[in-house]
């Protein structure tokens, strides 16, 4: 909690011109991000969001996206939801947990974190 | 979907089954949640600031920039890879009650969670234990055995907590990596019979 110095923040939602959530349907922290093509010039982009259409060319989780440019989350989903509204990502939508994941995930996700 | 029926183009040498899972860690504040994703992290743990939006402070919209920001929620992440489409992001859930809508999100789709307990302060993760139980959650308790602190008996954590006897419980030590892969192989184990 920082109520006292918002600065930071209030600067990093300039890059979202104040928006706090993304357009469009909402998605999840850890939706797997594609990049579908690169936008024609001129366009609109600010620089975040080019490097996060050349992040996403590999399907990348938000998260890492937001990690990659060391943007909050928020932040981050903003910024594709706006590549969304431009056709130019697709954003996996939620699946249950039960769909996700099958027993070989499970069995690999136990492996990988023996092997750390 | 804004996708669907829609003939979108494969984007070369992508996969389209990549899939990021989810692990909540959660507990009172100070126990060592940001400990122990730092611990297991191959990035440095994400640190970020999150504006809270209408659900958390009553307000409609936030519009402009010139909207005073009421207040800001922190919340850290950090990722181990398990495959090149298969990746583990453990997240590090805000303490205060007022943050609810924020578990509500986090806690969708996730494979499960860690509840991190200090022996000298259990209370502080009653309301994380009973969050996930009424979603039926699988999570681990993983007692922070903070130096100094007293060991204790698991049995006499189940029984403060009221735990269920298939919840299981572990020492460890949010520092240590060693124990903190233990803490995460348990809790995937727990996950897996419970399907």
């Amino acid at each position: 909690m920082t109520d006292d110095d918002p600065g930071p923040l209030v600067r990093l939602y300039g890059l979202t011109g104040g928006r706090a959530r993304p357009p469009g349907e909402s998605f999840d922290l850890v939706a797997i991000v594609t990049t579908l093509r690169m936008p024609f010039e001129p366009s609109g982009l600010n620089p975040e969001h080019h490097t996060m259409l050349s992040i996403c060319r590999k399907p990348t989780p938000v998260a890492d996206v937001a990690a990659q440019l060391g943007l909050p989350l928020n932040i981050t989903r903003v910024l594709l939801g706006d590549l969304r509204r431009e056709g130019l990502v697709n954003i996996a939508p939620p699946q249950p947990a039960n769909q996700t994941i099958d027993e070989r995930t499970y069995r690999d996700v136990l492996h990988g974190i023996r092997r750390l | 979907m804004e996708f669907a029926g829609f003939d979108r183009p494969r984007p070369s040498g992508g996969t389209l089954t990549a899939t990021a899972l989810k692990i909540l860690v959660a507990g009172g504040f100070g126990v060592g949640k940001t400990t122990m994703v730092g611990t297991i992290s191959e990035i440095r743990p994400l640190h970020t600031e999150e504006l809270l939006s209408d659900r958390g402070v009553g307000v409609d919209d936030i519009s402009g920039v010139e909207t005073k920001v009421a207040t800001t929620v922190a919340l850290d992440f950090g990722r181990i890879t398990i495959r090149d489409d298969l990746w583990l992001y453990l997240f590090g859930t805000p303490g205060q009650d007022r943050f609810w809508f924020m578990w509500d999100e986090l806690a969708l789709g996730a494979l499960g969670a860690v509840v991190l307990a200090d022996t000298r302060r259990l209370q502080d993760c009653f309301p994380a234990v009973d969050y996930f139980e009424q979603l039926k959650l699988p999570f681990v308790v993983a007692v922070n055995c903070f130096e100094g602190a007293r060991r204790h008996d698991p049995a006499k954590v189940q029984r403060a907590l009221g735990l269920d006897e298939s919840t299981p419980i572990v020492m460890c030590d949010a520092r240590n990596r060693a124990s903190v892969k233990d803490v995460l192989t348990t809790l995937v184990t727990h996950a897996m019979n419970r399907r």
